[in-house]
């Protein structure tokens, strides 16, 4: 910042705040097509979430249609469909946590703990590559392995035991959710964490081991202590997008059967945009409902993990708007 | 198995690294294995697949799969084509926007503050579904692939990344170039932009796959068929495949009828071919950029 200062300010000492601007009109040139983009993109689109607040008729124009003040939230309350899809949103999302987020960390330790450079290497490019899938690609190749006739259920049916219907079953649905986001984004996921095992100090491994400490202990004491900045960080996200339950995958699995079951708000979204007579005002309301709850339980978790550990990933003060990253917090 | 062979090599192997070893090499094949078995029933009749849904080979090879799949119309060269357009022209685009704003960003001046806090806004809150519709309806966008690329023009998220790579270029050697007169345009596209190389051909990998398997908003705004994109596509197979052997389900005859589940698996490997034959090759890349920027979100 103050090396800028100098250039910008090396030819007069004093600037007015319009030479300023004129001075960098080349960066704001640069800058324009971004800007242009967010306006657009970002900007416009969230002056029309008033449309929560209207009852919108089309031919009236989003500013022509009367406003109903918090009639869609209210409605949100006392619609059994709307309840039941944040019901199913939190307890998928309580599962992703539970079943999910471990994962990586427990991979990336015994990434780095197996021998053998090269099939690691080999490993590493196996385990991230379906990252690199959509969900309508991932979902076709689980459904072709899980259906009644796929080959998962062929082999039950060998071992004389009764098929499985996975995706045709609500209760099996959930657990299949788990299981295929695990297989798609657990070795991408453990990227981070490995990027942190490597910064750790290995004088304190090798003081531990001076000291008689299993291979095991050390592992607990010393790699998952100097990544407790990394959970941190990973789990103020993972909280901050507790309502999105996973959209891609569950749109692209779900079937008749365990629709209802599976209804989170994004697909509830979907549904009565989409599938039905739209109430826009409406979908808005649920589509903002979900946003503010999302960003007030991320401001929480990022205090409190704050609290508890001393990483945050953001402060509202001054001097810290800019992100900091887990590798390099892990770092410090 | 293997690791018993290495186990006699090399004396010592605890049982901690015995446990991870095995563990991962069962991950890698639960992996691994469904594309191999996606692989192997793309090239199988439909026959064969009912008497081994599992095998290592196709016990019938066959490309009628594919025969079917082209069959089908021309719809999947047009996917292709439509999908390599975009991917391309939107990269392009995209790698273009971000790379000035994240240049911008990393540089002093009146202003920077509030615009980087803007962006960051947008990040955690957005008008959502409906607002982002109406306006690519307003801007009589849809059914068009402007709408997919300008949707994708730019990620706040990958644009701070980048705005710290450029941070990390000594500050001389921009002063240097001030010295000798050359201005911010200059200096950016001489001075800044070939240091950059590595951390923009990363961040052009995941813009392309991210556009390569985008499929949300395609899905809402292209409805025409010479519009569809490959993942639309695929999509289109597989929900019309699934309807397809329901109603054909009672047909006995397995020879004669459409092996669905074949056309399906053909079509996935059609889609994923471009990235799985070069991502063992770009994994160290795809790897980098995750790590300079930390998390995806």
């Amino acid at each position: 910042m103050k090396e800028n200062a100098k250039v910008q300010g090396s030819a007069r000492k004093k600037k007015t705040i319009l030479s300023e601007i004129w001075s960098a009109r080349y960066l704001y040139l640069l800058l324009l097509p971004f800007l242009a983009w967010l306006i657009v993109f970002h900007y416009v689109p969230m002056g029309d979430i008033v449309m929560a607040f209207k009852d919108y008729k089309a031919r009236l124009g989003i500013f022509g249609s009367p406003w109903v003040g918090l009639k869609h939230f209210e409605r949100i309350f006392v619609t059994p469909d709307a309840i039941e899809s944040i019901k199913n949103t939190l307890s998928i999302s309580a599962g992703r946590i539970i079943w999910e987020f471990p994962l990586p960390i427990v991979l990336a330790i015994m990434i780095t703990e197996m021998p053998g450079t090269k099939v690691k290497k080999v490993y590493q490019t196996i385990f991230t590559f379906p990252h690199f899938l959509s969900w309508i690609v991932v979902s076709s190749i689980m459904t072709s392995l899980f259906s009644s006739t796929g080959v998962v259920n062929t082999a039950i049916a060998g071992f004389g035991m009764e098929k499985i219907q996975f995706l045709g079953n609500p209760k099996f649905f959930r657990v299949m959710l788990y299981v295929t986001e695990n297989w798609k984004e657990v070795g991408w996921g453990a990227i981070i964490y490995m990027a942190a095992i490597a910064g750790i100090d290995p004088t304190l491994y090798e003081a531990a081991s001076i000291d008689g400490a299993t291979r095991l202990r050390q592992i607990w004491h010393i790699t998952l202590s100097c990544l407790k900045p990394t959970i941190a960080i990973m789990f103020i996200l993972k909280i901050g997008g507790i309502m999105n339950a996973g959209f891609d995958q569950i749109f692209n699995m779900r079937n008749a059967v365990v629709k209802a079951s599976s209804q989170i708000l994004d697909t509830y979204v979907y549904d009565i945009t989409f599938l039905a007579t739209p109430n826009y005002g409406f979908s808005t309301a649920v589509g903002l409902f979900k946003a503010v709850i999302n960003f007030i339980l991320l401001t929480i978790a990022n205090q409190t993990v704050g609290l508890l550990t001393g990483t945050k990933m953001f402060s509202f003060r001054r001097e810290k708007v800019k992100q900091e990253k887990p590798v390099k917090a892990k770092a410090e | 198995m293997a690791n018993v062979k290495v186990n006699k090599k090399r004396k010592k192997w605890s049982g901690l690294e015995i446990f991870c070893t095995v563990c991962l090499t069962l991950l890698a094949l639960a992996i691994a294995l469904p594309f191999w078995n996606t692989i192997v029933i793309s090239f199988t009749t439909n026959s064969a697949y009912v008497k081994h849904p599992f095998s290592l080979w196709p016990k019938e090879f066959t490309l009628d799969n594919y025969r079917n799949l082209f069959r089908n119309g021309a719809g999947l060269l047009v996917a292709y084509k439509n999908t390599i357009f975009v991917t391309l022209i939107g990269t392009l685009s995209a790698m273009a926007t971000m790379v000035m704003a994240a240049y911008v960003f990393s540089r002093e001046f009146p202003g920077k503050r509030f615009f980087f806090l803007a962006s960051i806004f947008t990040m955690y809150f957005g008008g959502g579904l409906i607002p982002m519709y109406l306006l690519i309806k307003n801007m009589h966008l849809l059914n068009t692939h402007a709408a997919i690329i300008l949707m994708s023009l730019a990620s706040v998220y990958n644009i701070i990344i980048m705005k710290n790579g450029f941070e990390g270029v000594p500050m001389d050697l921009q002063e240097a170039a001030m010295i000798d007169g050359a201005n911010d345009l200059k200096i950016f596209a001489q001075v800044m932009l070939p240091l950059q190389k590595p951390l923009i051909a990363t961040f052009s990998l995941f813009t392309a796959v991210g556009l390569w398997n985008n499929w949300y908003w395609p899905m809402l705004i292209l409805n025409k068929s010479e519009k569809t994109l490959l993942q639309l596509f695929l999509k289109t197979i597989i929900d019309s495949a699934s309807s397809m052997s329901e109603s054909l389900s009672t047909s006995e005859d397995l020879t004669t009828m459409i092996f669905t589940m074949g056309i399906q698996m053909a079509s996935v490997l059609l889609v994923i071919l471009p990235i799985m034959t070069v991502y063992p090759f770009l994994q160290k890349y795809f790897v980098k950029g995750m790590l300079v920027g930390s998390v995806k979100m």
